[in-house]
């Protein structure tokens, strides 16, 4: 119960504290940084950490993936041991899958960009739901950041594997016809909106609405438990459990859309003519 | 416009960028590759076992086949070595025994015919005592008295015939 009221208060006084730097209100559980700040305001390069705090939690993210990920991968011998095989089976499910939408000859240079996205993502949103900890991915900032790293890669991708001629050709709309060379400026403009500023926007803005909106709900279900003194933890676990679901499901669906990208800037291949007339047809 | 520059904080974003590229590229050199790498290793391993695994079921199923079949005529063979045997058993006990009717056939003949020169011989020992007999008896009546001479002659005569008759 005390526990639920304090925190509570630390919730109150860590909105207190946000509004204070102006970066925006209280609108999910207060994390270490909020907390220490209400206990020891005076705790040297605290305010720098509070200001600096996503940041300060994806390089915790980023800790922990790197570390599990390189002692699994350091672990070498036929049979692999428990970590190993763990590391082992998440490897090569986001392999399979990246394999599955690139296919063979392309895949095997993008897993280690989408999955590392992947993972880096998921424990970032994960950390919204343990305690003293903050999802770097309710802010925007990190969001936007991941997005604009997306896109970039993806780009660098096209021209890369079409050619910087091909890839322009690509951005132009493949104006072949003379109704397309008269399109040719205004597909230009869709293509560059579509592909290069709309990426980033929908990327970022899905992943930081739903995270946010995560912390949001397990602040409002951390309330509910403190209102209600004979259910506690019930809607805690309840909320865990959707943050649980939702946060695998937001990485996810960044990887896959990143995936998804990639896939439509690879050079098209010619070696089933029956399958690209299929598709020509569906179109 | 506001929003956008209450939430994003372009220092905040210039770091995350930075700090996603560095696990992004510790991340693929430390532990994708060596893990990726050791999983085809792994799975190429395997199939190379799996592949050398089924080579030899061929082998010892070709090797199973020859063994059969080498056997089967090894088997034949057997056999047709002991109809032989047989077959050359039969030949030599008939052979056996054409030779012993043949010898036993010669060895009759030849019994025959000692038989029949040992009755030659007997009947020409016989005729030579049946004469010195006569010449006995002759010599005997000769001594006993010569009165009626033609009576005594035919009475040898016909001793003599008797003599010749038995015989």
């Amino acid at each position: 119960m005390e526990k639920h009221e304090a925190l509570a208060n630390a919730t109150h006084d860590a909105a207190h504290a946000a509004a204070h730097h102006g970066h925006h209100e209280a609108h999910e559980l207060p994390n270490l940084l909020a907390i220490l700040k209400e206990h020891f305001p005076d705790l040297p390069g605290l305010d720098f950490l509070l200001q600096w705090q996503n940041i300060f939690f994806s390089a915790l993210a980023a800790l922990l993936i790197s570390a599990v990920a390189i002692r699994a991968a350091r672990r070498k011998s036929l049979i692999p041991d428990s970590l190993r095989n763990f590391v082992e089976i998440l490897m090569e499910g986001i392999a399979g899958f990246v394999t599955g939408i690139l296919g063979e000859k392309h895949a095997p240079k993008h897993i280690p960009f989408l999955g590392t996205l992947f993972f880096y993502v998921l424990f970032m949103n994960w950390f919204g739901m343990i305690p003293f900890m903050k999802a770097p991915t309710s802010a925007w900032s990190t969001t936007a950041a991941l997005g604009l790293i997306t896109v970039v890669y993806v780009q660098a991708v096209g021209i890369r594997e079409q050619g910087f001629a091909h890839y322009l050709k690509h951005i132009a709309g493949n104006p072949s016809t003379l109704v397309g060379w008269l399109l040719l400026p205004l597909m230009f403009c869709l293509n560059i909106i579509l592909e290069i500023i709309a990426v980033p926007f929908s990327l970022s803005l899905r992943l930081f609405a739903n995270i946010s909106s995560e912390d949001r709900l397990l602040l409002k279900f951390a309330e509910l438990n403190t209102a209600f003194n004979y259910m506690p933890f019930v809607f805690q676990i309840f909320a865990n459990c959707l943050v649980i679901l939702f946060s695998v499901i937001q990485a996810f669906v960044f990887m896959l859309l990143s995936t998804v990208y990639i896939a439509l800037l690879l050079p098209h291949e010619h070696e089933h003519p029956e399958h690209d007339e299929a598709s020509a047809h569906a179109h | 416009m506001e929003f956008f520059q209450t939430n994003i904080i372009p220092a905040e974003v210039v770091v995350q960028i930075l700090a996603f590229l560095i696990v992004f590229f510790t991340l693929r050199k430390l532990a994708w590759k060596p893990v990726l790498e050791s999983l085809e290793a792994r799975r190429s391993k395997i199939r190379g076992e799996f592949e050398s695994i089924e080579a030899a079921k061929k082998e010892i199923e070709a090797l199973k086949a020859e063994y059969a079949a080498s056997l089967q005529k090894i088997e034949d063979q057997a056999r047709a070595k002991l109809q032989e045997a047989i077959d050359e058993g039969r030949r030599i006990s008939r052979e056996i025994q054409d030779k012993a009717r043949l010898e036993s056939q010669a060895t009759f003949e030849k019994a025959k015919e000692n038989l029949a020169i040992e009755v030659a011989k007997a009947r020409i020992s016989l005729r030579r005592e049946i004469a010195e007999i006569a010449l006995d008896a002759s010599e005997k009546v000769l001594r006993e008295k010569m009165s009626d001479d033609k009576k005594q002659q035919e009475k040898i005569l016909s001793i003599i015939e008797e003599m010749e008759k038995a015989l």
